[in-house]
């Protein structure tokens, strides 16, 4: 087995070095031999029994093209949902946890190109997977397929810690061969109710114990196997592997097995045993055969479907439908195929089919109706919250303002009843799912929050205005007018008004206020704050900072210009009266 | 409710400077105040200053239709929610009024200043808006000069109607008339007001006679109320206002 070679390039198939699907030639650069021989060496598989086609095709299915965006659609993806082309050059998975989760919508697979840099160990591990397969051994591709499990599925952070997940690639393997197949069949089962809490780390230790018992008890077969492997657990969070490795699955919080890979891997190798079983002369009866798999991979398709419901973006009626075809499909052949046809085969055959599509369907009913019961649930909580809002629309801010309307302005009483009524509209506006308020970036909610703030420290009112602010503007003008802004609250108290103006070319915020003053000229050295927070910073931002008397000759009216980089190609004349 | 108006109520400075009433001491303002809330109706009674003689109440869309033909107030403080009538509020009190109302003049409440509220009420009529949370004086004042036929604009408003006729963009009329944009000297002067000036204090600035502010702030209403400016049907249809 390849795990005792060094890391090298990732098996990948070759975009260039392609007849087919470039499988030879992605199987010769990572075995490092010529491709030719590759190829003569899997045509002649092809004519043993077909052997060669089997696991070209299983190759083809589970190995993704070098190179390819966002990697390349594991096979899960590629089953399930509309054909999709792989991107180009996407960023490389092996880089950060942000190219890894921006991959992530693509649905794609991990062994990326990535894998040049940090990457390139783990993705040593389905070359491992691919090796055992080539090296013949019939229940090589079956095994060899939990390899690959914790890689695929790229999009999850696994992706992102590539090293840590190196070791348990290399030794699973070879540990698993042997002892895999019951064990995870086992394992699986179990795994299922753990895997519920699957993304808490808590799930793994049970999911280990699992796999421990199941080694134990593994007296189950392929059948087992096969029936685990359409399971919705696989799609949540064994940790059957790591179980080999040593313990670096908390560096891998969220694996996922390719069930996709595991069911194909599956379904090839037992055809390829049942051909060769033919051959040797073992009468098989195809037709029960046959149906018996359709069923089986149609129900499981349903379920696995059920369990992919965290993924709300993919369509799931093509499978659904998928399944059931195959899932009656395989019903009516088991009585169509069946000798000796009468009319009860055919009512048999018929019902057959009715309680096989039933079965296969209810669990995507039962999922419908969890979600239908929710919504509608979280439709009455939204609709009592919206009432209660409008109750203290109507009676609290009403109070709150005839409060204010009646105290002294500036006095406690009004700043009180002013923050309350501001907590309350926050409140009331809040967004509708109960969650934080939307989080505040253009210009008008900077200001607006820095005066909630201040209103609740010092004496002060602060009237907000905004002309084209709801954008967002550089940073430096925001903080000098909250510097002009505690100024005036400190300074002047009393009404305070910001004014903020956004063109196409410039931004304009100007504080005004009606206290005593402050001169320009004759501030004192101490004042840091009117002279380095001001107008030092406007001027180094380029901009321009004044400081001016205020309405009617008293009081301050600090104002702010900044130019903005003409992003729209002009149409800003800029005729608009600048004041300033 | 289209705006987050967190804590920002209030008239600016504008209308408690508007201490200029033009000889208001002449004969009391009958004014009729609607809103729903009692306790509101009767505080803001206590508030208002001798000049204002209450004469009466409404608290529904249907009682404000049925009581202000007959008593022909001067001026109406409205509230822009209200209930009755077909849920239309201050804005379908202004409506149903349009042809009866004579000299009586409105001057919208509101417990918000968000825009939808604002523009609505204006649009439909009234010749300014305050926020609940202005002071007695304040009211009075905005009372007075609603009376003598200017209009009262917060700062508030002031910035909705300069956002709404595109000053951002640069948009200038060239003529007075031009009901979809601001000459450049109404712009300034509600470029002041956005910045809380006083009409006077306005003119002081720029060196207008408070008059011209005047007359420039009316233009500007009569534009709000009649202009089919493409761009301010946009502007609303962006605020949840249409």
């Amino acid at each position: 087995m390849s795990t005792t070679h060094p890391p090298r390039g990732p098996l990948t198939r070759s975009p260039s070095e392609r007849l087919l699907a470039g499988v030879c030639g992605g199987l010769a650069e990572h075995l490092r031999v010529p491709v030719i021989a590759v190829r003569v060496t899997m045509l002649a598989l092809a004519l043993a029994g077909g052997a060669g086609v089997m696991l070209y095709l299983w190759l083809w299915g589970t190995v993704p093209l070098a190179d390819a965006a966002s990697p390349v659609a594991p096979m899960r993806r590629a089953l399930t949902r509309e054909a999709q082309t792989p991107s180009v050059a996407p960023p490389r998975v092996g880089q950060g946890s942000a190219a890894a989760r921006s991959a992530a919508p693509r649905g794609t697979a991990l062994f990326g190109t990535a894998a040049q840099s940090a990457a390139a160990p783990s993705t040593a591990a389905p070359g491992a997977a691919a090796s055992g397969a080539a090296g013949s051994d019939a229940g090589g591709p079956g095994r060899a397929a939990p390899g690959t499990a914790p890689l695929s599925e790229a999009a999850h952070p696994s992706a992102v810690h590539p090293p840590a997940a190196h070791p348990s690639g290399m030794q699973a393997n070879p540990v698993h061969s042997g002892a895999r197949t019951p064990a995870a069949a086992a394992a699986e089962p179990a795994a299922l109710p753990a895997a519920e809490p699957a993304a808490l780390p808590a799930a793994e230790p049970s999911a280990r114990t699992a796999v421990a018992g199941g080694a134990g008890g593994g007296n189950r077969a392929a059948a087992a196997a096969a029936a685990a492997a359409v399971a919705p657990a696989p799609t949540r969070e064994p940790h059957g592997p790591t179980s080999g490795a040593d313990g670096d699955d908390a560096a891998r919080p969220r694996t996922r097995w390719p069930v996709a890979e595991l069911l194909l891997g599956a379904c090839l190798l037992l055809v390829g045993v049942l051909l060769v079983v033919q051959r040797l002369g073992v009468e098989l009866r195809l037709s029960v055969i046959l149906p018996g798999l359709a069923v089986l991979v149609g129900v499981g398709l349903t379920w696995w479907q059920i369990a992919d419901r965290n993924r709300p973006d993919t369509n799931s009626v093509p499978r659904v439908l998928g399944a059931l075809a195959l899932v009656a499909v395989g019903i009516l052949m088991f009585f169509v195929t069946a000798e000796d046809p009468n009319v009860w085969t055919v009512i048999a055959a018929a019902l057959a089919a009715l309680a096989g599509v039933a079965l296969a369907i209810a669990p995507w009913l039962l999922r419908l109706n969890r979600e239908l019961i929710a919504e509608r649930a979280g439709r009455e909580r939204e609709a009592e919250r919206a009432e209660i809002a409008a109750h203290l629309h109507d009676s609290v801010l009403q109070t709150l303002a005839l409060i204010q309307q009646r105290s002294a302005p500036g006095s406690e009483v009004a700043r009180l009843a002013r923050g309350q009524e501001r907590e309350l509209r926050e409140w009331l506006f809040r967004a509708a799912d109960g969650g934080s308020a939307a989080p505040r970036e253009t210009a008008l909610e900077e200001l607006r929050a820095h005066a909630a703030t201040l209103e609740n420290a010092h004496a002060v009112r602060f009237e907000t205005v905004g002309v084209g602010a709801e954008v967002q503007v550089p940073e430096p003008i925001v903080a000098a007018a909250r510097e002009a802004m505690l100024n005036a609250a400190q300074h002047a108290g009393g009404e305070v008004t910001v004014y903020a103006e956004v063109t196409p070319d410039r931004v304009s915020i100007d504080i005004t206020d009606r206290g005593p003053g402050l001169d320009p000229e004759r501030l004192p050295e101490g004042r840091m704050g009117v002279r380095e927070s001001i107008l030092g910073r406007m001027s180094r931002a380029g901009g321009t900072a004044k400081i001016v008397p205020g309405p009617g000759g008293n009081g301050t009216s600090v104002r702010l210009e900044l130019p903005r980089e003409p992003k729209h190609d002009a149409a800003s004349d800029a005729g608009t009266g600048a004041t300033l | 409710m289209s705006e987050n108006s967190v804590g920002t109520e209030g008239e600016g400075p504008q209308a408690a400077a508007g201490s200029e009433h033009e000889a208001g001491a002449a004969a009391p303002i009958r004014v009729v105040i609607v809103d729903d809330h009692q306790i509101f109706r009767t505080g803001l009674r206590a508030e208002l200053g001798p000049e204002i003689d209450v004469v009466g109440e409404a608290a529904t869309v249907d009682e404000a239709v049925a009581t202000i033909p007959g008593l022909a107030p001067d001026v109406v403080l409205l509230d822009v929610h209200l209930p009755g009538g077909s849920g239309g509020g201050g804005a379908e009190v202004l409506q149903r009024l349009a042809g009866v109302a004579g000299s009586t003049r409105f001057l919208a409440l509101s417990v918000s200043d968000a825009a939808d509220d604002v523009v609505s009420v204006i649009r439909a009529g009234a010749r300014g808006y305050l926020t609940k949370t202005a002071s007695g004086a304040e009211v009075t004042a905005a009372a007075l000069r609603v009376r003598g036929g200017d209009a009262v604009f917060s700062p508030r408003l002031a910035g909705f109607v300069l956002d709404a006729f595109g000053t951002g963009l640069g948009e200038t009329a060239a003529a007075d008339d031009e009901l979809d944009r601001l000459t450049a000297r109404e712009q300034e002067v509600m470029r002041m007001i956005a910045r809380g000036y006083a009409y006077k204090e306005v003119a002081a600035e720029l060196f207008l006679s408070v008059k011209t502010v005047e007359t420039h702030v009316s233009s500007v209403l009569r534009k709000l109320q009649l202009s089919n400016r493409h761009e301010l049907t946009a502007w609303a249809l962006s605020k949840r206002l249409l």
